[in-house]
């Protein structure tokens, strides 16, 4: 600071500068701390008294590390000594950020920069201390806003970017965007379109070029889906979402938008719509099982004329009473209705073809899971409750999955049905899995309903044999044989709080390591 | 409800509406020298038949339109004693069981030995010729009580129950010669062998 006065007496100069000096440190937002070559503070200005809760009387002649938590404050004599012994600066005269004390203990971010005073010996020092708690508070804040974003990013598997058409700055990726896309975060800088573009499956790349081409002509945003190839060769189904933004005279300047990664999504759709292909079929399959009645009738309508027509000519033959119009006749028909039956199986082989056995291995639990979700509908409808049940053990079995669900929905169907007309705060179905003691993986299906009789129950597993106006009496009898085959047993007692409880088994597979 | 069970020959009525089916048994009951009348509904039979027509009714469990089943129950209801043999598929069990609860007098599942439904139907048949004779006498009884005069039928009621000449004079206030002559006319008019006879033939038709 050089103040330029001219004839200024020497007296007045001194005094001028001194109640200068005092306005700086009393104007000052730091804090300013005076001390010796000891440590020993010989100042501290009004915004030091503020900050550390002190009165300047109170701290004259102590140790300047009174202002400082450990281990600051130890250090803080070796610091001073060694800059005199050695005449090296440690923190004097460079800024350094530490936690500085209050008289009430309390700590605080704290910058610190210490310099020496010109031309003294010993030495002595002047100590600006500024509180940074804001600002480390605010860089926090940030710190931890992004983690959360990025935690954020990493559960939805989604990745944002901002891409800048100005040549200015490097498009920025977030660190999810990284994975998103198959790369590792860190991996060499390259623009985002120009990775992305290579990337899209030939078969979305038009589609992607032309999303991209509408939202640069002006269009709001772009939202699509497609499918993008990783370096690694997995494909994998993005939802892109884009916008851009404009200068006030139109030109692109950036462009910002989010990759989400949907595969699992995708594939549980997937999976969904292959299940409910695979109930669909089956529930031709269940339908072909009913149709049974009508096709055996339809089969023995013909057998039926034809074993009369033969036996009937026999006769007349016999007793010598016949025409050659009325056994040509029959003769005739016999031909006729033997190729009538021979129609009828034909169409029945077609309509079975279609049908293919598929064993997996599968968890039991997972099976009445997925049931239940089917089910779920029904019996909500009915007002029914479903509790499951599942074995802790999580056993395997070897299994045609829609052939057991089917038989496990024919069961709760049957249930639904039994508790038509008891009170709704009693429909419940219990579905459990476990594993009986002859180590077999047993499925249960438990209802409150109005129960079975002896007389039938030992008519249940009959075909044909209903109870239910408009039933067909094949349900449990196709679901015993669907059972059987498994290797299983299929049966039902009552249930000891009223109802009816049907069991069937199925032989449990030894889990092997390599599979799950 | 008159019928004569000796005037009329007994006709087998098939209703099936498979037509193959339905001639094939025309053609085997003609081999064994019935009378057949084929039906290819349950209605055109209804429409068709007469009560008095004796035989029985080879009927299709199975039908579109009005089914065996209804077709049994209709007759039911109009008293018919038609006899009725089911024709029944192998899954058709049940059915067949409510048909029997119904009143048929049998059911043979399709398909069957020639043999087998022929012996069915001579045996628904004399259950026919059986029924209808046994009908022809409870109308005759019927007529014969109809010929009673009041005084007759009040004496007719107390000998059914057992009473003596004596205490019927004391309950209707008679001489015991009047009732003896009441009692000779009733055993009379009423075509009676015996006493047992005559009470015989008053429970036959349901008066005691």
């Amino acid at each position: 600071m050089t103040v330029l006065r001219v004839a200024e007496p020497q007296e007045e100069r001194a005094q001028r500068l001194e109640r200068e000096f005092q306005a700086v440190l009393d104007a000052a937002v730091d804090a300013v701390v005076l001390f010796d070559h000891e440590g020993r503070i010989e100042l501290l200005n009004h915004a030091g008294e503020r900050m550390f809760g002190y009165n300047e009387e109170e701290v004259i002649g102590l140790k300047v590390n009174i202002l400082l938590p450990e281990p600051y404050r130890s250090q803080h004599d070796d610091y001073l000594r060694h800059y005199i012994d050695a005449g090296e600066p440690r923190i004097i005269g460079i800024g350094r950020e530490l936690s500085a004390k209050r008289r009430d203990g309390s700590e605080f971010s704290a910058e610190l920069a210490v310099g020496r005073v010109k031309g003294t010996e010993p030495p002595r020092f002047v100590g600006f201390i500024r509180d940074i708690t804001v600002r480390r508070n605010a860089e926090e804040a940030l710190r931890r806003s992004e983690a959360q974003l990025t935690i954020a990013q990493e559960i939805a598997n989604l990745g944002n970017y901002v891409v800048h058409f100005d040549g200015k700055f490097e498009d920025y990726w977030s660190p999810h965007l990284y994975r998103v896309l198959g790369r590792r975060y860190g991996d060499t800088y390259v623009s985002v379109y120009d990775y992305l573009e290579p990337m899209v499956h030939p078969a979305d790349r038009a589609r992607w070029q032309q999303a991209r081409d509408e939202l640069e002509a002006g269009v709001k945003s772009m939202d699509i889906e497609y499918r993008v190839i990783h370096p690694d060769g997995s494909l994998r189904y993005v939802h892109h979402i884009a916008q851009t933004t404009r200068s006030p005279d139109g030109r692109v300047l950036r462009q910002v938008g989010t990759l989400h990664d949907i595969t699992d999504r995708r594939r549980a759709e997937d999976e969904a719509r292959q299940m409910q292909d695979r109930i669909t079929h089956f529930g031709r399959i269940s339908t072909m099982g009913e149709m049974a009645a009508g096709i055996a009738h339809e089969v023995n309508q013909p057998l039926t004329a034809i074993a009369t027509y033969a036996q009937a000519c026999q006769r007349l033959i016999a007793a010598g009473e016949w025409t050659q119009e009325e056994i040509g006749s029959a003769l005739e028909q016999i031909g006729a209705q033997a190729l009538r039956a021979g129609e009828v199986i034909r169409r029945l082989r077609t309509f079975v073809k279609n049908r293919e056995v598929r064993r997996e291995q599968i968890e039991a639990n997972r099976i009445l899971e997925d049931v239940l979700t089917l089910a779920q509908t029904d019996a909500r409808h009915n007002g029914v409750r479903m509790v499951l049940e599942l074995s802790p053990q999580a056993p395997l079995v070897q299994a045609d999955t829609v052939q057991i669900q089917q038989v496990i929905l024919n069961l709760i169907r049957n249930s639904i049905d039994a508790m038509v007309d008891v009170p709704e705060a009693r429909r419940e179905i219990v579905l459990r899995t476990r594993i009986d003691t002859e180590g077999d993986v047993e499925f249960m299906v438990a209802d409150r309903g109005m129960g079975v009789d002896a007389a039938t129950m030992a008519e249940l597993f009959n075909p044909f044999f209903t109870t239910k106006p408009g039933g067909t009496g094949l349900g449990l009898s196709i679901s015993r044989s669907i059972v059987r085959a498994h290797g299983g047993k299929l049966w039902c007692n009552s249930n000891p709080g009223g109802g009816a409880r049907f069991f069937f088994t199925l032989p449990a597979v030894p889990a092997s390591p390599g599979s799950s | 409800m008159r019928v004569n069970a000796t005037n009329a020959r007994a006709t087998i009525f098939i209703v099936d509406d498979d037509m193959a089916v339905r001639d094939a048994l025309k053609l085997l009951l003609r081999s064994v020298g019935q009378a057949v009348e084929t039906y290819g509904s349950a209605q055109e039979f209804l429409d068709a038949y007469s009560e008095d027509r004796p035989g029985c009714l080879v009927l299709d469990i199975r039908m579109p339109g009005m089914s065996g089943l209804e077709l049994q129950q209709k007759l039911n209801e109009k008293h018919s004693i038609l006899p009725i043999i089911f024709i029944t598929g192998h899954g058709d069990v049940p059915m067949a069981v409510e048909a029997m609860q119904a009143g048929a007098v049998d059911f043979i599942q399709k398909p069957f030995r020639d043999q087998d439904l022929i012996d069915r139907i001579n045996q628904a048949l004399e259950k026919d010729s059986n029924n209808r004779a046994a009908l022809g006498e409870r109308n005759d009884i019927r007529k014969r009580l109809e010929t009673l005069t009041p005084r007759e039928r009040e004496v007719l009621d107390l000998v059914v129950h057992g009473k003596a000449n004596k205490v019927i004079a004391g309950d209707l206030k008679l001489s015991q010669r009047t009732v003896e002559i009441h009692r000779a006319r009733v055993m009379e008019k009423m075509q009676a062998s015996s006493l047992a006879h005559l009470v015989r033939m008053v429970l036959e038709v349901g008066q005691a």
